[in-house]
């Protein structure tokens, strides 16, 4: 959490003042894909893992409330610049 | 007290003197003194016993390298001694001693050493594995450090400060202040740590360059974009800048400690070098000291080591610190220096001069005395010669090593550099610099130009690049002396006794040969099976030595000497300091104060301070009775409370609530509960419509801080346009409950309140005496009972006219355990008391609240709805009642057969109903009225309490009472 993340509102803040919310997955799949629970439970709690650039949201907790992702390289821990943050 | 006191170079102020108390006796030295410098200057020289074989050990370093000096003060154990500033009336107490340390009664075990060689305690009480629990009390007696009471309480007072800063300097040397100033100048605000209490470093203790040190300094100390921490010792550096440190107070500061936690935008570390100790047998006796802290002693403190020294050394500064030291009278009876050329011949002409024998290629053998130096042998370094001189003090060094901590803790790679002999710190992180003497350089023009360069460099970080600029300093630096080659490694032919790698453990050179002779070669692993290096000084005596001998002598075929990890806390903290002031992050009601005048005994809940009762009895039977029976009045002012409006707001709802939200009407409350996407419940709670596309809400106590986001989270992919406002902290709610709530609030309030006008389950608006309230008629407890919602800065007003309103009806407090009693009859259940991270809608009984005609996409939580709904083997929740009315089970505890088959949630004695009753999870196949249960409170053998499933609500089924 040592990092810097850069909210798309605020700009470049303490990584402490953010929660983490997992790995960008794309919405929630359409209604027949939650038809089974394998399906269901692979979208809510399986995770890639990635080992480097990943996108990943984050919470502005102690700050404006936003959602929005950020890409973060992995093995090192750090934010890769340039990469515009989305919400 | 005998000083050089007319020394420029003094730190001390030596007309303000002060006195501590050592082994009860008051040794008296001056202000500025470290706890070391003041004992020693008093005559001590043995300062505590080693770790292992309770050898002594005297001053070696002044930098905290080792543990030689660590000391009890005050009844705080541990001290570091020499950098630790004295100060009048600290009572000090040596450690690992039976008595003086000077007279040690354990020292016998030191000639136990040849039973105990490296591994010996991992060997030896390996098998059987009973004996280690035997063994290790004898161990755990004759060796270890400080011993702390259970009973100590740290004094003192301590404090944290986050800082931002363009650059942050580490080491306030010259390499260091050059950084600062080449920052400063490009108008950037710098931070400079400094460990000691002065800036200066390299510059501060040496006769040609105090004042050159000084002047930096003083440019540095008036620099208005530079703020300077002395006494401030780094202890991590972390990812994209984040560097700890934490600062000693001066003794007028309002600290004793204080945390720092700085962010940069880039970092110049400049830490420069300590010294490499010399290996040669009893290195470490009383009277071996490293070069820096002999010169040290006498310029910064004024203390004459010694009377008359030998020196080993192998470097310049070695040379020059003999001289110094002979011109400032004493006794330098020879200086041997391994190198067998390359000194600076203009130093060793001065010691020709002065009549100091200089052996070049000779080094340190051995010292001989007990417990103190009494004679030196030195011997030519291929062995062919020796000679012996008797002296009080030898002076020995082999070199220098780098100080890469805070750049290899933030991820720098170190590469053995043949030329310097250093683990140079490699692929530094971005914006991070190297600069100074701990890159290998040793001329004082160029260690401050590149300090120059590395601060220009950081200037580019944050103000973009400007290539002349470097290029102009990287040129200045170009044109001085480049790294200089460093001292070699060696050891002298050594025949007896032993040779110390490190101190703080007692490994020496011989417990790392047994450990590649069993198969250890690489320094890591090593360091593990002797433990050299795991002491409180960490590297600081074996960091550099442990991997060149392993790497250079030839014992192992990894060549090229790897260096061990370095990690934090670089300098030892005390845990006060990481917990800094320690504000209690807490929050009060508008109601707060009036409920501690009313006897409310308030305990923290969460975030919030709440009254649990009033009065003595801890089950709050009166409170419970004048709500059944009369009115009662409740601060419930933690509920989460939100407004959430907007043209998407009810899809929104929808998103997050099981139920249909559109179905709200503006009259009444809608009752709901969020679940997570498993299903399992959250949070529950009211909605209602206050205007189109404008709601109000109210979450538990524990949800408030966490809703917003839940919301938000849940519709990130969406776009909708709605917004929410958490009021929390903006309205107090007052819960009046009781057959008499109607007529106290009638009184006062200019609406109808009657059964037909405000219906259970209906939302108004109205005023009490001018001030607006919302008010819910809702039923926690199970009698009629109104919530009223009302800014928090209307709070105390409206309380107190609802007091004096319900005087005639008996109104009075109640708390939360007469809320918990009283809805707990009711069957009213709390998130998070009767439901747990597994606990599913369904398994509360509030599976009629999903509105299963809602998409399921569209609901969190809504497929595992369904996948759970029917599932087997679920814990459900149930009413049970106690066989025996008098024996209540305590809540959590367990309920079983043969295996655990659930837990009680919450259970007490219900004085209304002269029944013990409760709530609990249990198997499905538990869950029938009538079941017998057994359960088990884990407080006797094997008892267990009789308790039998049976219907709930336990008060009031039909719900008559909070309908009236
Ligand atoms: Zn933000």
């Amino acid at each position: 959490m040592a990092l810097t993340i850069t909210c798309p509102i605020c700009g470049a803040r303490n990584g402490y003042e953010f929660r983490y919310g997992g790995e960008e997955k794309g919405p929630k799949p359409d209604e027949a894909a939650l038809r089974s629970p394998e399906a269901w439970c692979d979208y809510i709690h399986f995770n890639r893992c990635k080992a480097g650039a990943q996108e990943e949201w984050w919470f502005h907790r102690d700050g404006c409330g936003a959602w929005f992702t950020i890409h973060r390289d992995t093995v090192t821990n750090r934010e890769i610049p340039g990469k515009e943050a989305g919400i | 007290m005998n000083r050089l006191n007319h020394l420029d170079t003094l730190k001390i102020r030596p007309d303000e003197s002060v006195t501590i108390e050592y082994l009860g006796k008051p040794f008296q030295g001056a202000a500025g003194d470290t706890i070391a410098t003041l004992l020693y200057g008093g005559g001590v020289r043995i300062f505590g016993r080693s770790l292992k074989y309770h050898r002594p050990r005297g001053l070696y370093s002044l930098n905290g390298e080792c543990s030689n000096t660590l000391m009890a003060v005050d009844g705080e154990p541990n001290v570091r001694g020499e950098t630790t500033e004295a100060r009048n009336g600290m009572v000090v107490e040596p450690q690992n001693v039976k008595g003086d340390p000077a007279r040690d009664l354990m020292g016998f075990m030191d000639k136990l050493s040849p039973v105990l060689p490296a591994g010996f305690y991992y060997k030896m009480f390996h098998k059987p594995a009973s004996l280690w629990p035997k063994a290790i009390k004898g161990i755990r007696k004759a060796a270890g450090l400080g011993k702390i009471s259970p009973h100590f309480t740290m004094k003192g007072s301590f404090d944290e400060i986050y800082l931002n800063a363009d650059v942050c300097v580490i080491g306030g040397g010259p390499a260091g202040m050059a950084a600062a100033l080449a920052a400063s100048q490009a108008g950037l605000r710098v931070i400079l740590l400094e460990s000691r209490p002065w800036l200066g470093g390299f510059f501060d203790y040496r006769p040609g360059l105090y004042d050159r040190g000084r002047s930096l300094a003083d440019r540095v100390e008036t620099d208005p974009n530079i703020r300077v921490f002395t006494r401030t010792s780094v202890i991590g550096s972390y990812t994209d800048n984040l560097i700890t440190a934490f600062c000693r107070g001066d003794g007028s500061d309002a600290f004793d400690e204080r945390y720092l936690e700085i962010r940069a935008k880039s970092v110049v570390t400049s830490t420069g070098c300590i010294e490499r100790p010399l290996l040669f047998a009893h290195n470490e006796r009383p009277g071996v000291m490293q070069i820096s802290c002999a010169h040290r002693l006498i310029r910064t403190w004024g203390i004459l080591p010694g009377t008359s020294a030998v020196f080993s050394i192998g470097d310049d500064l070695g040379l020059e610190a003999a001289l110094d030291l002979a011109d400032l009278g004493m006794e330098i009876q020879c200086v041997a220096d391994v190198r067998e050329d390359g000194q600076n011949e203009a130093l060793a002409d001065r010691l020709a001069e002065k009549g100091i024998p200089l052996f070049r290629g000779w080094v340190a053998a051995a010292s001989d005395g007990d417990p103190k130096v009494k004679r030196v042998s030195l011997t030519a370094i291929n062995g062919v010669r020796s000679r012996e001189f008797e002296c009080d003090l030898i002076v020995a060094g082999a070199g220098q090593t780098p100080v890469t901590g805070p750049l290899t803790l933030a991820g720098a790679k170190q590469r053995f550099d043949r030329r310097t002999g250093f683990f140079l710190p490699v692929d530094l992180p971005r914006k991070m610099h190297a600069a100074g003497r701990m890159l290998g350089y040793i001329d004082p023009d160029a260690i401050e130009a590149s300090g120059d360069l590395a601060g220009v460099k950081a200037a580019a970080d944050c103000n973009g690049a400007d290539d002349s600029k470097i290029r102009e300093a990287e040129e200045r630096l170009g044109d001085l002396q480049g790294p200089a080659r460093g001292t070699k490694f060696i050891i002298g032919p050594v025949k007896t006794g032993k040779t110390f790698i490190c101190f703080d453990e007692d490994t020496t050179v011989k417990n790392v040969d047994q450990a590649i002779a069993g198969g250890f070669d690489v320094p890591e692993l090593i360091k593990r099976f002797t433990a050299a290096g795991t002491g409180p000084g960490q590297g600081g005596i074996p960091g550099h030595n442990l991997p060149l001998y392993v790497g250079l002598t030839g014992q192992s075929p990894d060549l090229d000497p790897r260096p061990t990890t370095v990690r934090p806390p670089l300098t030892p903290t005390l845990i006060a300091a990481y917990a800094g002031s320690n504000h209690d992050m807490s929050k009060r009601t508008p109601m707060h104060e009036e409920q501690v005048k009313a006897g409310g005994r308030m305990e923290r809940v969460g975030v919030w301070h709440r009254a649990r009762r009033f009065g003595d009895d801890a089950a709050a039977a009166a409170e419970i009775e004048n709500v059944r029976n009369n009115v009662g009045i409740l601060d419930a002012s933690t509920l989460g409370k939100f407004r959430i409006f907007g043209p998407d707001v009810l899809k929104a709802l929808d998103r997050v609530y099981v139920g249909s939200m559109s179905r709200v009407k503006s009259d009444r409350m809608l009752y709901s509960a969020m679940c997570n996407e498993d299903g399992c419940i959250i949070d529950d709670g009211v909605l209602v419509k206050r205007g189109e596309n404008d709601y109000y809400f109210t979450t538990s106590t524990g949800r408030a801080g966490s809703s917003a986001e839940w919301i938000r989270y849940h519709t990130r992919y969406e776009n909708w346009d709605f917004h929410i406002v958490n009021l929390t902290d903006a309205f107090g709610v007052i819960n009046l409950a009781g057959p008499n709530a109607r007529k106290t609030l009638e009184k006062v309030a200019d609406a109808d309140l009657s059964n037909d006008a405000f219906p259970f389950m209906g939302y108004r608006e109205f005023s009490i005496k001018e001030i607006p309230v919302r008010a819910m008629r809702l039923g926690f407890v199970g009698e009629l009972s109104f919530e009223l919602h009302v800014a928090s800065s209307w709070m105390p007003a409206l309380w107190k006219i609802i007091e004096e309103a319900g005087a005639e009806f008996g109104i009075r407090h109640f708390g939360l355990e007469a809320q918990n009693v009283l809805r707990m009859e009711k069957g009213h259940l709390i998130i998070g008391s009767e439901s747990e991270q597994r606990t599913t809608l369904h398994d509360v009984g509030l599976g009629f609240l999903w509105h299963k005609e809602k998409r399921e996409a569209d609901t969190v939580g809504a497929a595992a709805l369904r996948h759970t709904e029917n599932q087997e083997g679920r814990l459900k929740l149930v009413g049970i009642e106690a066989q025996d009315p008098q024996q209540t089970p305590r809540d959590g505890s367990i309920i079983v057969d043969e295996k655990i088959r659930g837990y009680v949630a919450t259970a007490r004695y219900s004085r209304t109903l002269e029944k013990s009753v409760g709530m609990a999870l249990v198997e499905s196949e538990l869950a029938d009225i009538g079941t017998q249960l057994e359960i088990f409170e884990g407080e006797k053998d094997d008892e267990r309490l009789a308790a039998t499933v049976v219907p709930m609500p336990f008060y009031d089924p039909e719900g008559r009472r909070l309908r009236m």
